[in-house]
């Protein structure tokens, strides 16, 4: 798997390409953590690049919104392909992400 | 050395003086130290002004040729080229004595090295093979003391020594580091007293030394450490019997790593095969008898323990209560989880009277939340209740998917979750549902092991398609139905590792 890191208005982005599953989610919780220590806490982990997410990535992307939101923060999510987003609408986990369809709008979202 | 050549080619020796008395002279000597060995003809008088020729090997004297009553140039001449071949027949046979005495070193040492593997054969730790190797290399190597240091991975650092320490740690440091610096295959330093010092770190126990690297796979560093010499100093055979142990430490060492490695691995794999057990027998080892309803749970974990579980609870005073679940991520952290979830659903269950799935979900919610939080993890979770008297199924469901339903009749579909998975919010937003479920309607609880394995060419075997065999099936009692599915989702795979749990709950009005 492949990540991509930049910052645009005082938010870390992440871009994540290729499978994101139990073998490669240890990289990008690690990323987060570090990410979600800072304050403002605001990460947008762009998914465009990935077309597969098993439940330890889920569990990747919670535990990384419930670090970011202690201190205020969120982590949203963007580019969320259509087999990727299906995952998260049985898991209803859909309910519990900000889920935008560009960065931008993403980015955007934290000043309001 | 002329000794053994007048023995060994007395023949020969004996032709030459005869030569030389037939030509003329009045004797021939062969002298060594000033004194003759040897005198042609027998007890002759050795006349004065003889012709004498030294004999060399590599430049130092060994011996003279002697012949009187000739002096001629050419009788010089012939006397040294026989002077050159009596010492060209010495140092052959001065080479020859030092090659069978290298062959009887070799042979000691490889008796040595027999000695030292009987030694060392049984010990299966490699701080005891290294002692025993200390003591018995003390022993054959003639010294006062031996020592072995070896530094490898994250273990700390293993010292041994027989019979006890020599040098200062610190003057010991030094050597190490003068060997390891230096690209000898060995550091052999004697101290003489003016000389005993390496660096600025003097030690007066020393004598001489002799370091010697030892070979080890991953070991950041491995020595063997000789200390004073009992009869003198460090010869060359001790050299390379010293280098030979070494050899042979760094493949010992190596033999009980692996040991070691195999012994953890056996001993993982025994408690795997325990957790194994514990968690089959945590999941109902019979089918339960329900009126009303045909029944039938299997479940394959993926790895020897999985996160996927089944669970049924029957009460006399309460309706018959499932659930399923499914702990996010593999192996050992997501099946502690899963027994904990399980024991959980179960104990919510039982406490309250007639508790419905959306209470049973809420309480379990509200008991775990913090716990996989700390543990990053969740878990989804279906809990459905069988009503005989309204013919009713009643269900909440925390993010499980797939759960198909297919009335008598009717049309399979995809049910979907409303609340999050248990460990997701504080709060629990899974509610009632209610499902007619009279004789015919069939309700198939899976997890995501079926509908997202995998066929060679990496394609998933989806949702849809799931949902359109189960209604392919919806003939077929509980047991068969769900023998089907597994067979058919096999297939599909094709050889495929399973990559994730299996784990199937089907029920069939009757």
């Amino acid at each position: 798997m492949e990540l991509k890191l930049r910052s645009a208005n005082n938010v870390q982005i992440l871009e994540l390409a290729g499978r994101f599953d139990t073998y490669t989610a240890g990289e990008v919780r690690q990323w987060i953590e570090e990410a979600a220590a800072k304050e403002p806490a605001n990460i947008v982990v762009n998914l465009q690049g990935v077309d597969f997410v098993d439940s330890t990535a889920l569990a990747t992307l919670v535990q990384g919104v419930k670090n970011c939101r202690q201190l205020n923060g969120d982590l949203r999510l963007c580019g969320v392909q259509q087999s990727v987003r299906m995952v998260f609408e049985l898991t209803r986990l859909d309910r519990f992400f900000e889920v935008y369809s560009q960065e931008t709008e993403a980015v955007k979202a934290f000043a309001n | 050395m002329l000794t053994t050549i007048l023995a060994n080619q007395q023949h020969q020796i004996e032709a030459l003086a005869e030569d030389w008395l037939s030509a003329g002279a009045t004797s021939f000597s062969i002298w060594s130290d000033d004194l003759p060995l040897k005198i042609w003809p027998q007890n002759s008088y050795l006349g004065n002004d003889p012709l004498i020729q030294e004999i060399k090997v590599d430049a130092i004297k060994v011996g003279e040729l002697r012949v009187t009553g000739l002096n001629s140039k050419p009788d010089q001449e012939r006397l040294q080229a026989q002077a050159n071949l009596l010492a060209q027949i010495a140092r052959l046979e001065r080479d020859l004595n030092s090659m069978a005495v290298d062959l009887i070193d070799t042979q000691d040492q490889l008796l040595a090295l027999y000695e030292l593997t009987q030694a060392t054969r049984n010990f299966l730790e490699i701080d005891q093979t290294l002692a025993r190797l200390a003591l018995e290399t003390t022993r054959l190597l003639k010294v006062e003391g031996a020592f072995f240091l070896v530094e490898m991975g994250d273990r700390p650092p293993i010292i041994e020594y027989f019979p006890h320490p020599i040098l200062e740690d610190d003057v010991q440091q030094n050597y190490i580091d003068a060997l390891v610096a230096s690209n000898h295959g060995f550091l052999c330093r004697r101290i003489v007293e003016e000389e005993n010092v390496l660096g600025e770190v003097k030690d007066s126990n020393l004598r001489n030394i002799l370091l010697v690297p030892i070979n080890v796979r991953n070991a950041q560093l491995a020595v063997f450490g000789l200390l004073n010499k009992l009869d003198g100093e460090f010869t060359s055979p001790d050299i390379k019997l010293a280098r030979a142990v070494a050899e042979f430490t760094g493949a010992q060492i190596e033999n009980v790593i692996m040991y070691q490695l195999n012994m953890e691995q056996a001993k993982l794999k025994t408690e795997m095969d325990l957790a194994k057990r514990i968690q089959d027998h945590l999941i109902p080892q019979n089918q339960p008898r329900v009126e009303g309803i045909d029944l039938w749970a299997s479940s394959r974990s993926a790895s020897q323990v999985g996160g996927d579980f089944y669970d049924f609870i029957m009460r006399r005073d309460q309706p018959f209560t499932f659930s399923v679940g499914d702990i996010s991520g593999k192996g050992i952290p997501a099946a502690l989880l899963m027994a904990m979830t399980r024991t959980v659903i179960r104990t919510k269950t039982n406490v309250v009277m007639m508790p419905s799935p959306e209470l049973i979900l809420r309480r379990t919610n509200e008991e775990l939340y913090d716990d996989f939080t700390e543990l990053s993890m969740f878990a989804t979770v279906f809990v459905g209740q069988y009503h005989p008297e309204k013919r009713q199924l009643l269900y909440a469901n925390a993010g499980h998917s797939p759960v198909i339903y297919c009335p008598m009749n009717g049309k399979a579909r995809l049910l979907q979750a409303d609340g999050m998975p248990v460990g997701i919010m504080p709060i629990s937003l899974s509610e009632d549902h209610s499902l007619n479920f009279g004789p015919g309607d069939l309700l198939v609880v899976a997890t995501d092991g079926f509908s997202e394995a995998r066929n060679r060419d990496g394609k998933e075997f989806g949702y849809d398609e799931l949902t359109a065999l189960v209604q392919t099936l919806v003939d077929l009692p509980a047991y068969s139905l769900a023998k089907r599915l597994h067979q058919i989702v096999e297939q599909f795979s094709g050889g495929e590792p399973q990559s994730d749990d299996q784990t199937l709950v089907v029920l069939k009005g009757v």
